[in-house]
């Protein structure tokens, strides 16, 4: 009977200890914060990392001349590659192909994926204007072989030449391809690969930084309460809860 | 407005090249050349299209005229980067180029004035020197070599990366490599290791072609600025990109091969645990570095026994369990696990517990050669494993039922490599009937001893020398009966002396123990006896003359009759005149043979047997014994000791005669 007790009261104990975690009110965690030094430099250096990866060439001059930070690459080639990322963007995709094999004729034949997904955009682009013959054509000559080459193709090649088989596109099961968002996700694979063809790093550092602040923030949830960053675009600090 | 697609497509478009390069200028051909490009790139269909309609030697007949008159910058540079397209990705495309003599113009536009030709055009030929049908480049004259220079330390990009991959390309042998390292070349390429990715990864490729088995060469790249290169090149095997980290692995295995640099325990337990990381890697470098690996732990047991210690071994085990694996990654880890095997009893242990047994097993019937080889070599360094062995760890049905099946493989590697394991497997002293036997295994070995391929008889015929070693009377009984008489003696005349041993050997233990056996030797006409004594006469190889002697020894071990019969082998014939057998071994330089010769005098000259005395007698007449007082300081102890035993014997035998001749009378 009293073997019984003993292990329930260790139990219990052990219960307690956990939910006993440390509490860090408001004040001291900021005053813990303005002890930490970071230097203006390397601030700048990060947003000028941003708008270079991101593409902003004009934001990235003005940046320049007011702060007096030295862009990583050359401002002119970024202007180049803001040409292609455009006419992704704005659905002229056989613009922006003879505008990449201008800038390097090695992206497109060493990056099958991209090649394909820019070929995928001409045809949706096609579609979205109703040219369905040219369409049908384009599938057929251009697309087909891109499946023959690659069985990886092969599936999104179906979902996307199913597009013509329904006539209210906008609202068949593939219907997203037709979304502005897929033009910006092409954008960015052909914004990518331009960047690593020039030896650049095709992400900017400053996402880096926000998953590692995510990161940590939950591996500190198991041990203390604290004022926590819940919207990282306010980095504004949350009451912590007890 | 007439539809685009109409007047693009690649017949008309190949035709209009037809039509307007004759020159290098105008608005037309720069049209249809740019439109050729963008059509061609990226999209291996259309290259083979335009490659079928000839339009390669049109685009460079364009190029050929540029030469001549100039031509427009604009123009060229599309030809330029068409024939660089053509020459990605598809091996016809490049040999079109090449065959149309692309290069020669491509290498003289590197010096048009013009930035953007000069870039267009050593990307293509970048392009083409990355293909094993690329045309060689013969660095050892002055004027290339001065040019490829030029290249190399050139500000511009493109043209370095090319200069890397040319030098990767052309160099094969020792003058080329030492005209490279005279010119300065590996300076250039230790400052490359570290410039951008594709410059890191061209130049590593370079640096492993200069320095392949060139020992001068590797020295001097690791003694350059003190040993600087050869640090920044061990820096890279920590670099965030597996195919670097890979090539700089290549690159420090060579030089600690071939050179006193990076030969060191650390180093080398640094690569280890690289190579094994690179395991993860689920493209072409995850399935090189185990060869890689094994490269590095080969004979080389202080870094095997390091390796188990940081867990190595460990590492490999685990990688195995996951499925499915490429198979030539799988062929490699095998590889390195036999290694490993090879001399450590440890991870022998590990690996024969049923959860990597299995695997290994199952990987006997895998569809690939190379992995059954591996995999069959895993199993013979296990079965070095002597406790195992004998406690019958590998006799069951699951490891020699594939094992036997191998035995009839198409390749005739792999029935290689199956023998060498079974050749172990079949010293088998858990059971009367051996597990090898049981399964069918015995007809195949047979089958196996009459291969036209060398290799194989000499190998089958092992495994049935063991089985015959370990064989009760029946087991030995059917080993002969299968194998036949007539057919054991052609082994031992074989053509091959390796084979001749092995028979001899599988006689001697044919009769060991059994004395009843020693008539099969003599049967059918004496066909075996016949055959081991014209070995015996001939001049044959050592190692055949002791089995035969250490054969006939055993013979001797039987009753007199089996006695007389050897001593009259070994004596002269009066007809031949020339030295006795015996006094031939007895003299040779070889210590075994000298040894397996007195042996056999030992039991000619057992003192309980009845015809002993006259054998001694004969012996004295014939002068053997007198050479056998001779030796009584041999060098070799175990000689020296039966030569000692001997004379005792005869001592003894002399005195018994005497003896009976004292109560005659």
């Amino acid at each position: 009977m009293s073997h019984a007790w003993i292990v329930l009261e260790q139990l219990e104990s052990i219960e307690a200890m956990s939910t006993s975690k440390k509490l860090i009110t408001r004040e001291e965690w900021e005053k813990k914060l303005r002890d930490v030094k970071i230097r203006k430099e390397d601030m700048n250096k990060l947003v000028m990392n941003f708008l270079v990866t991101e593409g902003y060439v004009e934001a990235a001059e003005k940046f320049r001349i007011e702060s007096g930070t030295e862009p990583e690459i050359n401002l002119a080639t970024i202007a180049d590659r803001m040409a292609v990322k455009k006419a992704v963007q704005s659905g002229n995709v056989q613009d922006a192909i003879e505008k990449v094999n201008d800038l390097n004729p090695e992206i497109l034949d060493t990056n099958p994926h991209l090649y394909f997904h820019l070929q995928q955009q001409r045809l949706i682009e096609l579609i979205r204007y109703g040219k369905v013959e040219e369409a049908l054509e384009f599938a057929q000559e251009e697309l087909a072989p891109r499946g023959e080459e690659n069985q990886n193709f092969l599936e999104e090649l179906e979902r996307t030449v199913a597009l013509l088989a329904f006539e209210d596109v906008k609202n068949c099961p593939f219907g997203e391809l037709l979304d502005l968002s897929q033009r910006l996700k092409t954008a960015s694979e052909v914004n990518a690969a331009i960047l690593t063809s020039q030896n650049h790093e095709k992400d900017p550092k400053l996402p880096s930084l926000l998953k590692m602040l995510i990161w940590a923030q939950n591996q500190l949830d198991e041990k203390a309460s604290y004022p926590r960053i819940n919207d990282l675009s306010t980095a504004a600090l949350e009451e912590p809860t007890i | 407005m007439p539809t685009k697609a109409a007047s693009n497509r690649p017949e008309d478009l190949a035709a209009r090249l037809g039509e307007v390069s004759g020159v290098a200028k105008g608005e037309a051909l720069l049209k249809a050349l740019r439109e050729v490009k963008n059509q061609i790139i990226g999209n291996k269909t259309k290259k083979r299209r335009f490659l079928y309609l000839g339009a390669v030697p049109k685009i460079v007949s364009v190029l050929a005229a540029a030469d001549s008159d100039g031509g427009d910058p604009a123009i060229i540079v599309q030809a330029v980067a068409a024939i660089g397209s053509f020459a990605c990705g598809v091996e016809d495309g490049v040999r079109a180029v090449v065959e149309a003599g692309a290069v020669p113009h491509l290498i003289r536009i590197l010096s048009y004035p013009n930035e953007k030709v000069i870039d267009a055009g050593a990307r293509s030929l970048r392009m083409i020197f990355q293909s094993k049908l690329a045309p060689k480049y013969d660095i050892l004259q002055n004027k290339n070599m001065v040019f490829l220079l030029s290249l190399l330390n050139s500000d511009n990009e493109n043209a370095t990366e090319l200069a890397v991959r040319i030098i990767a390309h052309s160099c094969d042998n020792n003058d080329e490599q030492n005209a490279l390292r005279d010119a300065g070349v590996l300076q250039r390429l230790a400052q490359l290791l570290e410039g951008s990715l594709n410059q890191r990864v061209a130049s590593l490729g370079s640096i492993a072609a200069i320095i392949r088995n060139n020992r001068e060469v590797a020295m001097t790249f690791a003694s350059i600025e003190n040993g600087k290169a050869l640090s920044a090149l061990t820096e890279l095997i920590h670099d965030r990109y597996p195919r670097t980290r890979y090539l700089a692995c290549m690159c420090l295995i060579a030089i600690g091969q071939l050179s006193s640099y990076a030969c060191d325990l650390q180093t080398k337990t640094n690569l280890l645990l690289v190579l094994v990381e690179l395991l993860e890697d689920s493209g072409e470098v995850g399935d090189d570095s185990p060869f890689a690996l094994l490269d590095i732990i080969t004979d080389n047991e202080e870094l095997q026994l390091q390796a188990i210690t940081i867990n190595v071994l460990e590492k490999l085990c685990n990688y195995l369990e996951k499925s499915p694996i490429p198979l030539r990654r799988l062929e490699g880890i095998l590889l390195a696990l036999a290694e490993f095997c090879s001399k450590s009893e440890t991870c022998r242990c590990q690996l024969i517990s049923p959860q990597f047994l299995n695997i290994i097993v199952d990987a006997l019937k895998n569809e690939s050669t190379g992995v059954r080889i591996a995999a069959c070599t895993c199993i013979r360094n296990i079965s070095r494993s002597v406790k195992n062995l004998c406690a019958g760890r590998l006799s069951n049905e699951r490891v020699i039922v594939p094992l036997v099946r191998l035995l009839n493989d198409t390749s005739n590697s792999v029935q290689e490599a199956t023998l060498g394991a079974i050749c172990n497997l079949a010293v088998d002293f858990t059971s009367q009937k051996s597990a090898l036997v049981k399964y069918g295994g015995l007809p195949l070995l047979v089958q196996l001893s009459k291969s036209i391929v060398p290799m194989l008889r000499l190998k089958s015929l092992c495994a049935l020398r063991n089985l015959m070693f370990i064989a009760n009377r029946i087991g030995k009984e059917n080993i002969i009966s299968e194998l036949t008489i007539p057919e054991l003696a052609s082994l031992i005349c074989d053509s091959e002396h390796l084979v001749q041993e092995q028979a001899m050997a599988l006689v001697s233990n044919l009769i060991h123990g059994c004395v009843d056996f020693i008539r099969l030797v003599f049967a059918e006409d004496g066909l075996i006896i016949n055959a081991v004594i014209r070995q015996l006469k001939n001049d044959s190889a050592t190692q055949v003359c002791i089995q035969g002697m250490l054969l006939l020894c055993n013979i001797a071990a039987g009753d007199e009759s089996h006695k007389d019969a050897v001593l009259g082998y070994l004596m002269p014939s009066k007809t031949e005149g020339s030295n006795s057998l015996m006094i031939r071994f007895l003299q040779s330089k070889d210590q075994f043979l000298r040894t397996a010769a007195m042996w056999c005098v030992l039991n000619l000259t057992d003192p309980d047997s009845v015809n002993s005395p006259l054998r001694v007698r004969k012996l004295q007449e014939e002068g053997i014994l007198f050479q056998i007082k001779t030796m009584v300081n041999d060098p070799w102890l175990d000689c020296k000791y039966r030569v000692r035993k001997v004379l005792e014997q005869c001592m003894v035998t002399q005195s018994t005669r005497c003896e009976a001749q004292v109560g005659c009378s």
